[in-house]
């Protein structure tokens, strides 16, 4: 365990009301999964997708930093090491705003159900965690709409760092937080970086309404448990196939 | 969706880039206060930067760019040194946004922030390293134009500045203020025709291209006249004769220099803009 004193503040605090966007009018509906890596997420949106789709229902799948448009800049920026933290987070608005009113904003107009692999959350507790002021990236993100649903898959550090830490290589330079300089040790570095994107996320279970789900639980289980939360938040009559 | 409309001005200025006019100290900085808008960058010392950092902003057609190599030579010559930036000119993002601009595919959201990183990357990597070293930072547009632009287009002014709010606060803004009927002639006699971008076209103001052009520039300009009461602009007649707005600028910057003399004649290189 490294003992660098982390100078950069990681607290996130309370949205404040004025700055929140208020909950969208659309026809559709935002269904978000946050957390992080390691913590289960992806898996169970995954999972959640599979039976939305095999039922039939209107859905789209969206996923964090995949837009064409900015591809390149990003991983020039990456490749060549050339992202501060203020720029890092910049193109990733950059490109969270073309996905957002490309595919999310018009979707939700036209009535669909929109499944979100990391939002805007994402962007709050890892910019952070860098040591971009809260209250500047909050309005930074204010042009995205509040989804009808977050849930927060959450596991312990060691259990999520073990995951990833297990079934990957090399941990990427800016995905280990090693622009930073909190370790020279990759996967030392990587785990610091987790803890404080993971004291940012659940500072945000209160302010931002989040809806806790444990990620040790055996994965059936949790699927199960987020179906059944789902479909108590959101009327999913709206976008099931329409029966003869 | 937070977006307020462009033409109701904001109750109250937003955190950061509060609107006092140009008061100035005694070294001549506009605002008086702090380098920064609102909280500095992580990592930056603003005690550190003795340099200056001094903006000339205006449409396409003001004679901002003839303007800022004539500056820049007179400086040299008066023995400081000089770095230039401008819009689209980070080595991060610059390409990548004449890659956007070239398909039109772009949403006016993507762009605002493309524009702002490219800007921030300018920012850190040309700025403040310059100021930190004591050099005159000429800068060829600012966060005004982005800000203008971006808010001509519905984006509100309150989310802006929030954006630029770790902008450094220049020591002096001049703005070049011109017709949009001058800015259309000159621009059309220099490249024969005029720009998707320049003219507004995808805000679909007219199909005219004249009419989009000065439809649009006058929007920009509209909020240029904001920006200018708020930020404290200087404000040059751009119409006037290019050895008349040099020896305007030059009396100013002289000022806050401590240059003494502002005698200046262009070298044979950049005679052609002496006109």
């Amino acid at each position: 365990m490294a003992t660098t004193t982390p100078e950069i503040r990681v607290a996130v605090p309370p949205a404040p009301t004025s700055v929140a966007p208020p909950k969208h009018s659309y026809p559709g509906a935002l269904v978000v999964v946050e957390g992080i890596d390691g913590s289960g997420k992806s898996t169970q949106l995954y999972l959640l997708k599979r039976w939305l789709e095999f039922s039939g229902y209107r859905l789209h799948f969206t996923e964090w930093n995949s837009s064409p448009l900015v591809k390149s800049a990003t991983r020039r920026g990456k490749q060549r090491r050339l992202l501060t933290p203020a720029t890092f987070s910049m193109l990733h608005a950059a490109d969270f705003a073309d996905r957002c009113e490309r595919q999310i904003l018009p979707l939700l107009h036209g009535g669909y159900l929109v499944l979100a692999d990391r939002y805007i959350y994402t962007a709050f507790a890892r910019d952070a965690a860098r040591g971009c002021a809260p209250h500047w990236l909050r309005n930074l993100y204010s042009f995205a709409p509040v989804p009808d649903i977050t849930f927060y898959f959450r596991a312990p550090l060691d259990v999520a760092v073990n995951r990833i830490v297990a079934g990957r290589p090399k941990l990427k330079y800016y995905e280990a937080g090693m622009d930073l300089g909190l370790s020279l040790d990759r996967a030392e570095s990587f785990r610091i970086f987790q803890e404080r994107i993971l004291n940012n996320y659940d500072q945000m279970v209160e302010t931002d309404g989040f809806v806790l789900m444990d990620g040790t639980l055996r994965v059936n289980k949790l699927q199960k448990l987020m179906r059944e939360l789902l479909a108590a938040r959101v009327d999913m009559s709206r976008f099931a196939p329409k029966k003869k | 969706m937070k977006r307020s409309p462009t033409q109701s001005a904001p109750a109250a200025p937003p955190n950061g880039l509060s609107g006092k006019p140009s008061k100035k100290g005694k070294n001549g900085r506009a605002g008086g206060g702090s380098r920064f808008y609102g909280v500095p960058l992580p990592g930056v010392e603003p005690g550190e930067l003795s340099g200056s950092l001094i903006v000339v902003e205006g449409t396409d057609g003001s004679g901002r760019s003839t303007q800022i190599a004539l500056l820049t030579e007179w400086l040299e010559s008066e023995g400081f040194a000089v770095q230039t930036m401008g819009l689209r000119r980070s080595f991060l993002v610059g390409e990548d946004i004449d890659a956007l601009l070239a398909e039109n595919a772009v949403t006016r959201l993507t762009l605002a922030l493309m524009y702002g990183t490219d800007f921030f990357d300018q920012l850190e990597r040309r700025i403040l390293p310059a100021l930190r070293s004591g050099l005159i930072v000429l800068a060829d547009r600012y966060i005004f134009t982005l800000i203008a632009r971006a808010a001509v287009r519905g984006i509100g002014r309150d989310y802006l500045h929030g954006l630029y709010e770790f902008a450094l606060r220049p020591d002096l803004t001049f703005w070049l203020n011109v017709r949009p009927e001058v800015a259309f002639d000159r621009e059309f006699k220099k490249s024969q025709t005029i720009s998707y971008w320049e003219s507004g076209r995808d805000m679909s103001l007219s199909n005219d291209l004249f009419q989009s052009f000065i439809r649009y520039q006058s929007l920009v300009k509209g909020e240029f006249e904001y920006l200018s009461k708020r930020h404290g602009f200087l404000k040059l007649d751009g119409e006037k004769s290019v050895p008349e707005v040099n020896r305007h600028l030059r009396q100013r910057i002289a000022l806050h220099l401590g240059i003494r003399g502002t005698r200046y004649k262009p070298s044979h290189a950049l005679a052609h803009l002496w006109r």
